[in-house]
């Protein structure tokens, strides 16, 4: 085993400084991330965590890449401009998909990256449309997309059940360890001279700004709400209002069995993201609910998500009936009300930054160096990320 | 599919189920009682695969255990054998029975009586074959009639220490000697002993009987001795043991090698939490008692509506104590206050005469302190003690232990590993170890195939919908 990746917990603990430029609020990937980014521009950099890093969404998803556009941003489809928001979206992937792949070099170590390709199921005529649609704007924006059907989909996938009609291929398509990534940010990040300090929970953001917190307040020039489900509970201490909402979701996980699902494994109609880990175990997920509690209870295993999402899972690949499913876990991850990520200053609190990659473990680390960028050298953000653009709705029939 | 509903729903056919089966049928409350063996009885009154024809040879726990099982198969109770419960919330419960689907079933109220496993253990070499914990021990010569080995030692501690070893040899099993990490008997505990016996005639038959069943067997029975490790290539061939002090830490020098092809871990129980904990009840700490202990009160009522529990499960107090806890669970459901007086008495002086043992009862923290860098602590995922302190530096909770090593994460979830993890970060951040939190309790309490959990009546309302 290399020397730990881990950052000791001593080098968490300590008093706050009584001044710094940039508070960044929030240990998860976009926090840690975005505190490396800044650390390495020479910028002077106090993360708070309320308890431990990577402990809610950033550690608590299958580490997947998802790169090709998936049934969430095409439900706005029909609209006016979307084509355009979704060029946008596929390009903001690519850049994602780039900054992956040199990562472990950047943070001299591994991560788990590895690049296994990914499958979006279709099972009816309609669903095998939309491949076909969305495959014309992937290949637009530059995403080098395939939409397989008959003998090229079951040689490379012969798996699947052969009710299904397509499937789009997208080989840049992938995972990432997620118990490891946030935890070497911020490794690397008190390597570069940045400040973290866990277990300390913010209390009131005044403007100016000084950062009331259960150890003591700090001055700071500029403040980064990076707090993921809980952005509006913080942005909210400044009387803030980000286009965010909460939501728990449902994973479950199996028993390994020997290898057999090479690429990350996704449904254009219905709720599914499954893959099978290095392990050998699979990792069953998609979108299905759990049961909100009060904070810092984890939320709660809704047994029809159990259920739901097996049956797509056994549905689309059969051989799965008899693997053994050992835990389901709960995540609670945020989701912008556009879901599109939310990357910049907000315009009625100058200094005052917004973080947060909804289903964010793909962006995440893409984001926070656009953000880094900004901050350290004035680069410009993207308009269509902005805290305060007009909001999209794209809740669609629901 | 009509709706399953019982007024009680009984998790757990051992001691404690059985009673409460049985008295709340009595009281013609619809219960149902879940084991996942193929036969009722629990692990205590598991009995032998073989037909029994002379009930009486087989001693006097089997014919208690076959007279609260026959209670409970005459009460009128729907058995549900070879099914285990996989979650619950509230008084709502999934149940999966072998070979069908999993389905949900409603009560008025739920006892979780889910019994007890042994207190894991690991030193080095306590993966290799003919290593196993005294439970295991006793089904494999109980129930198939085989001896662990040729030469068997038995490392332990507490009355079981003395009970496994007697009854092993009982059954013709060569006992090279027995280890018990605690101090021998004082004149002091007799007497607190005999103090308490009143009402409890046969704990304290049972304890002679098997003090005398050694003597008779010529079999070593030697006090403040702990296991260090299992040595052998392929399996077991010799143990290392050592002195061991009050906090059954080891005295350096001490240690001697014999020659062994089997090696029984004994030392006391853990209360079998995985439901009481996914339904969310409340708990206290007391390694004395297995650890996690549930919170109930004077009907066996959890902090969860709905909840009851008894038996070892809410804390290691033995079959006696287990059968009286069901019986006031059932009594509870009735408000059968007048009954309930003599029952309550009755666990009183069990609890007292547990008490008197208590002295050498106690577990030492040095039990949790015998694996070296190299042993592996969590055998699903093979993490070992070096892995798992380089992540503890880091963190000092369990659930990011868990993602950083994934100790805990394989077929067994922990239960083996978990207390280790959790003793281990206690050390390191000078805590106690009942003040370290365990992992978030997950769904499901047994693993479960993925067709057997799969419904494809629920609705799919399509990817990152908000409800």
């Amino acid at each position: 085993m290399p020397s730990s990746v881990w950052l000791a917990a001593e080098r968490a603990r300590g008093p706050l400084p009584a001044e710094t430029d940039v508070v960044v609020i929030g240990g998860g990937l976009a926090g840690t991330a975005l505190t490396y980014f800044l650390a390495r521009e020479g910028v002077d950099v106090l993360l708070l965590e309320r308890s431990a890093l990577n402990r809610e969404a950033s550690g608590t998803n299958a580490g997947s890449f998802h790169f090709q556009i998936a049934i969430h941003q095409l439900t706005a489809r029909d609209t006016q401009g979307s084509h355009e928001r979704l060029l946008s979206d596929v390009r903001l992937h690519l850049r994602a998909a780039e900054l992956w792949q040199t990562l472990q070099e950047e943070l001299e170590s591994d991560i788990g990256v590895h690049r296994t390709g990914g499958l979006m199921v279709a099972e009816t005529p309609d669903e095998l449309q939309l491949l076909h649609d969305k495959q014309l704007i992937e290949t637009e924006a530059g995403l080098e997309t395939h939409v397989l059907e008959g003998v090229a989909l079951w040689e490379l996938a012969p798996y699947l059940n052969r009710k299904l009609l397509g499937a789009t291929y997208c080989p840049a398509e992938g995972h990432a360890n997620p118990f490891l990534a946030a935890p070497l940010f911020a490794l690397r990040a008190s390597d570069h001279g940045a400040l973290i300090r866990t277990n300390v929970e913010v209390a009131s953001v005044e403007p100016g700004f000084v950062v009331g917190t259960s150890a003591g307040a700090v001055r700071a020039r500029r403040v980064v709400n990076a707090a993921g489900a809980w952005a509006n509970e913080l942005a909210e201490l400044s009387g803030l209002r980000l286009p965010t909402r909460a939501e728990g979701l449902h994973v479950n996980v199996t028993e390994p069995r020997a290898k057999v699902l090479e690429p990350l494994l996704q449904h254009i109609g219905r709720r599914l993201t499954l893959k099978q880990a290095d392990s050998g175990t699979f990792i069953i997920g998609g979108g299905w609910p759990a049961r909100p509690e009060l904070h810092p209870a984890r939320y709660s295993t809704r047994w029809d998500s159990a259920a739901g999402n097996a049956a797509v899972a056994v549905d689309v690949m059969p051989q799965l009936a008899d693997v053994r499913v050992v835990r389901m876990w709960t995540g609670v991850m945020a989701f912008t009300d556009d879901l599109q990520p939310i990357v910049g200053e907000v315009g009625a609190l100058p200094g005052y930054f917004a973080l947060i990659a909804t289903t964010g473990f793909t962006l995440s680390p893409m984001i926070a160096r656009l953000l880094a960028a900004h901050i350290a050298r004035h680069e410009p953000l993207p308009r269509e990320y902005a805290p305060d653009r007009r909001p999209v709705s794209t809740t669609g029939g629901d | 599919m009509t709706e399953e509903r019982y007024d009680l729903l009984v998790v757990g056919g051992g001691p404690a189920g059985l009673a409460a089966t049985a008295e709340g049928s009595a009281a013609g409350l619809s219960v149902a009682l879940v084991d996942e063996r193929p036969t009722l009885g629990g692990q205590i009154f598991k009995h032998p695969g073989l037909r029994v024809t002379d009930h009486r040879a087989l001693g006097r726990d089997h014919l208690r255990g076959r007279r609260l099982i026959d209670a409970a198969e005459r009460s009128g109770a729907r058995l549900l054998l070879r099914t285990s419960c996989l979650t619950l919330r509230g008084t709502e419960a999934v149940l999966l029975e072998e070979g069908a689907e999993a389905r949900t079933v409603t009560a008025q109220h739920v006892l979780l009586a889910a019994g007890a496993s042994d207190r894991p253990v690991v030193f080095p070499g306590w993966t290799l074959p003919g290593v196993l914990t005294a439970g295991a021990a006793q089904t494999i010569v109980k129930t198939h009639r085989v001896a662990p080995g040729k030469r068997v030692l038995l490392a332990g501690s507490g009355p079981l220490a003395l009970a496994f070893p007697a009854q092993l040899h009982h059954y013709g099993v060569n006992v090279v000697a027995a280890l018990d990490a605690g101090p021998p008997p004082r004149p002091a505990d007799l007497v607190r002993m005999i103090g308490a016996a009143r009402g409890n005639v046969d704990l304290l038959r049972d304890a002679v009987q098997y003090r005398s069943e050694l003597l008779r067997g010529r079999v070593p029975l030697r006090y403040r001795r702990i296991v260090v490790r299992a040595e052998g290539r392929d399996r077991v061939e010799a143990v290392v043991h050592a002195e061991a002090d009050s906090e059954w830490r080891i005295r350096p020098g001490t240690e001697e090698r014999v020659e062994a092809d089997a090696l029984c871990i004994g030392y006391g129980f853990v209360p079998s939490v995985e439901l009481l904990r996914i339904a969310g009840c409340s708990f206290r700490y007391d390694e004395n008692l297995g650890g996690p202990v549930v919170v109930v009160d004077e009907w066996q009522r959890t902090s969860v509506p709905g909840v009851l529990a008894a038996g070892d499960g809410t804390g290691i107090g033995g079959s006696y104590a287990a059968e009286d806890q069901g019986v006031l669970a059932a009594l509870g459901l009735l408000g059968d206050e007048a009954r309930a007086t003599p029952v309550r008495a009755r666990l009183a002086r069990r609890r007292a005469f547990a008490g008197a043992l208590r002295r050498m009862h106690r577990i030492g923290a040095g039990v949790y302190e015998l694996a070296t860098a190299d042993t592996v602590v969590c055998r699903c995922e093979e993490v070992t003690v070096g892995e798992l302190e380089q992540a503890i530096d880091a963190t000092d909770d369990i659930n990011v232990v868990k993602g950083f090593t994934r100790a805990t994460m394989g077929l067994c979830q922990g239960r083996s590993c978990q207390r280790q993890i959790a003793a281990a970060i206690a050390r390191r951040h000078g805590r106690q170890l009942a003040d370290v939190p365990i992992g978030t309790a997950r769904s499901p309490a047994r693993p479960a195939a993925l067709a057997a959990i799969a419904d494809q009546s629920v609705e799919d309302r399509g990817l990152f919908v908000a409800e």
